[in-house]
């Protein structure tokens, strides 16, 4: 089937560029502390977070966009401009026939997990902050086909809720939670009714809850110390998008979606296959387990409330299971992943079979009522 | 020997039920005392009861519910009772012949015999490698008795992890001497204990290599030890009808951590005829693990960096994943191939589908060929166990 009118990515990440937080934190206050870029001994650059080192093999993420897709940019005069300038990062889009991105961080964690290990909960507001303004400053401002989300302090809580607040007013329009703010640093139990705030927060405001795959490590099978880093970088790639079924079991079983029916959460990169059996799987659960008071199965909770996000795998067996309604679609631009510059040949074997409604509504539809994206138009003729 | 199929269905995932003197009648007594695991009355809940010691150790946690776990048996049909003293015991848990009439009640040809109380897969947690080897020869004999009462029952070699590598090879090569046709592994022993050596590190190599050679293949079951370390914290919010399913529904997504690890440690493909095995997880995370897998392998040239094969071409070969009751995998099988999955019962366990097997399989297996269901109830697990 011809892509005539696009695709809305519900999952690309942005490249904060080395002065994101040092324009716009005190350095008087903070000195150090502020995330920055600097040189290591053996002159490569390394962003540094509150003092410490944030990633050791890299100083961005760019993979799809570098000569080798194994070999993160280690300076920042190597990084390709299309991770950091959205003006560059249009152009990448329409090469891909991606009309709207979603976009996600980078340095303050592909699931918004960073800053929720600073300890000072002072720095981790204007750390939060800070990206929440470049965001929009400089990515949504250039174009509407950018669809900004925030990020947030994980506590105290009051402080979640205010930043959400202050952010959806700014323009973005979805929340970027990290899944397992407790492996972050000393919090509430993500289960516990002290949270309820922030999904009546985000249900109030119509804005998604987007929880992305990988917001902790401690959900994934550890890498042996001496395996290589592309090898490193590949299995964590297979395991994050499936750590995500132990945050929905989770989800499902908390009751947290019972207690906000109007909360939509969206699993990004979670990949889709393993989902069609996990439903299955806690239907039958709950029932041999003669579970009391859950109005809802698991599988009519996630039906009613959640999303996941495929970008590279065969769809038509699973929508019978996970539903047309639930599955969103995304290009993972530019992490190593990424199906860029050929989304469109993907899409093309991924769908087979799909008849054109589901497509549609896999590829945009879903998406646009998420993010409330306009009705779809021929994207090169209303570009900026 | 080659195995009679009566009834067209094996199950590749049951579990063992040892005799009370399993230990005390193959351990030295002057050696081990009361360290030997013996069944001992204690007091829960106000009763006189029988729980398993180990170690002179009263049991913690799914040990405490009762002196065995073989709930399918029990005559209630939640699955939800234990039997509290031995002599509630069922014999058709634990004693051979009436384990057999069971297995034809239920329409089963042959089971695979994974470990059950009180032993949960190890006993390294006791922290000394004499006893646990002493338990685990103690075990691995136990369990190949039932293999002599009959080539019905299938055990599976449970490993002495305390012990050096030698000493854990030349365990399989003694237990598969007297009947075992696998082992049952830690699915990443690093996880388990900070002194045991990740699963691909070339510490384990003797052991592939003896499994490859003598066609055992290693088993993971459930999590493999790891779900208690790869997890949400626990919530003490939850009824305790649902804390149950918060921990036990995720089981069904372990091969889509396992198997990229087997891959793209290089693992797998450094032992092309080693078979791993899956059991309790079902099959339907392998679909994500199949696709993933290739994409990321297809994305990043793995090729290039040791990863000589493409993935699926690798799973496909050597790998195997167990269902019971689910509906989408077996609808989604082909992706995997009708060869690679077999069928479990989980007996005597809670999720056990006796003595309704068949009901569970018919229902299931809608629509399926016949020589398909042929291959998925039966015919790879002979295969795979070199049954016949």
């Amino acid at each position: 089937m011809q892509l005539t009118n696009g695709v809305i990515s519900v999952d690309d990440h942005v490249q904060e560029h080395p002065n994101v937080w040092t324009e716009r934190l005190s350095s008087a206050r903070w000195g150090n502390r502020i995330p920055h870029v600097a040189k290591t001994p053996d002159g490569l650059e390394r962003w540094f977070v509150d003092g410490e080192v944030l990633a050791p093999d890299r100083v961005a993420t760019a993979a799809a966009a570098m000569p080798d897709r194994t070999r993160e940019p280690q300076r920042w005069d190597e990084v390709p401009r299309v991770a950091y300038d959205p003006h560059e990062r249009l152009k990448a889009m329409d090469a891909d026939g991606v009309a709207y991105s979603v976009l996600y961080p980078t340095v303050a964690g592909v699931a918004g997990q960073t800053f929720g290990r600073t300890t000072d909960p002072d720095l981790e507001l204007a750390c939060v902050q800070a990206y929440n303004d470049w965001l929009i400053d400089e990515w949504a401002a250039v174009s509407e086909r950018f669809v900004p989300q925030c990020i947030v302090p994980i506590a105290p809580i009051e402080a979640t809720v205010a930043e959400i607040r202050r952010a959806v007013g700014r323009g973005h329009r979805g929340v970027v939670y990290p899944s397992v703010p407790m492996h972050l640093r000393t919090v509430p139990h993500l289960n516990n009714p002290e949270y309820d705030v922030i999904w009546s927060t985000c249900a109030d405001l119509g804005v998604p809850l987007c929880l992305h795959a990988g917001a902790s490590q401690r959900l994934q099978y550890p890498a042996h110390a001496g395996l290589s880093a592309e090898l490193s970088a590949a299995l964590g790639a297979a395991t994050a998008p499936a750590s995500t079924a132990i945050v929905l079991v989770n989800l499902l079983c908390s009751r947290i979606l019972l207690r906000h029916p109007g909360l939509r959460v969206i699993l990004a990169e979670s990949a889709l296959g393993w989902g069609s059996f996990l439903l299955e799987y806690a239907d039958h659960q709950f029932e041999q387990d003669r579970v009391q008071d859950y109005e809802l199965k698991p599988s009519e909770m996630f039906r009613r409330q959640c999303y996941l996000t495929g970008w590279f795998e065969p769809v038509a067996g699973h929508i019978k299971y996970l539903g047309a309604e639930n599955i969103l679609w995304s290009t993972e631009f530019p992490l190593a992943t990424s199906t860029w510059p050929n989304s469109g040949r993907t899409i093309e074997h991924c769908f087979s079979g799909v008849p054109d409604h589901e497509q549609r509504q896999i590829l945009w539809g879903n998406a646009a009522a998420l993010y409330r994206i306009p009705e779809q138009t021929n994207t090169r003729e209303r570009v900026p | 020997m080659t195995l009679q199929i009566k009834h067209g269905l094996i199950s590749a995932d049951s579990h063992v039920v040892l005799d009370r003197d399993a230990f005390t009648s193959r351990m030295s007594r002057p050696r081990w005392g009361d360290r030997i695991p013996y069944v001992v009355e204690v007091e829960a809940h106000g009763q006189a009861v029988h729980r398993w010691s180990v170690n002179g150790e009263t049991p913690r946690g799914g040990m405490a519910r009762g002196v065995c776990n073989c709930p399918a048996v029990m005559d209630d049909p939640l699955n939800n009772t234990y039997p509290q003293r031995w002599d509630e015991v069922p014999l058709d848990a634990y004693e051979p012949a009436h384990r057999l009439r069971a297995l034809d009640r239920d329409g089963v040809d042959a089971e695979v015999l994974f470990p059950n109380d009180p032993v949960q897969g190890s006993f390294h947690a006791y922290g000394d490698p004499e006893f646990e080897l002493a338990c685990v020869q103690a075990h691995n004999d136990a369990v190949a008795a039932f293999r002599e009462a009959s080539e019905r029952f299938v055990p599976l070699v449970v490993l002495p992890y305390l012990s050096d590598i030698a000493a854990i090879t030349a365990e399989v090569e003694r237990a598969a001497r007297i009947g075992h046709r696998g082992i049952v592994m830690l699915a990443e022993p690093s996880l388990t204990s900070p002194a045991f050596k990740h699963l691909s590190d070339p510490y384990w190599d003797p052991l592939w290599a003896t499994c490859q050679e003598l066609e055992l293949p290693v088993h993971f079951h459930a999590s493999g030890g790891i779900g208690q370390k790869l997890s949400i914290p626990q919530w003490d919010g939850y009824a305790h009808d649902v804390f149950h399913s918060a921990f036990t529904i995720p089981t069904g997504h372990w091969p889509a951590q396992f198997i990229p690890n087997l891959i793209f440690s290089g693992l797998a493909g450094r032992f092309p005829a080693l078979k791993w095995v899956f059991a309790e997880t079902g099959i339907g995370s392998v679909n994500y693990v199949l696709d993933c897998c290739d994409h990321e392998w297809e994305k990043r040239h793995l090729w290039t960096s040791g990863v000589v094969e493409r993935p699926s071409d690798t799973i496909r070969r050597q790998m195997y994943v167990n269902f019971w009751y689910e509906v989408a995998g077996i609808a989604l099988r082909h992706q995997l191939g009708v060869n690679n999955i077999m069928w479990e019962s989980d007996y005597p366990h809670t999720a056990s589908t006796y003595p309704s097997s068949w009901k569970y399989v018919e229902r299931t297996l809608v629509g399926v060929p016949d020589e398909e269901r042929a291959r998925l109830l039966y015919a790879n697990a002979l295969r795979v166990y070199r049954l016949n």
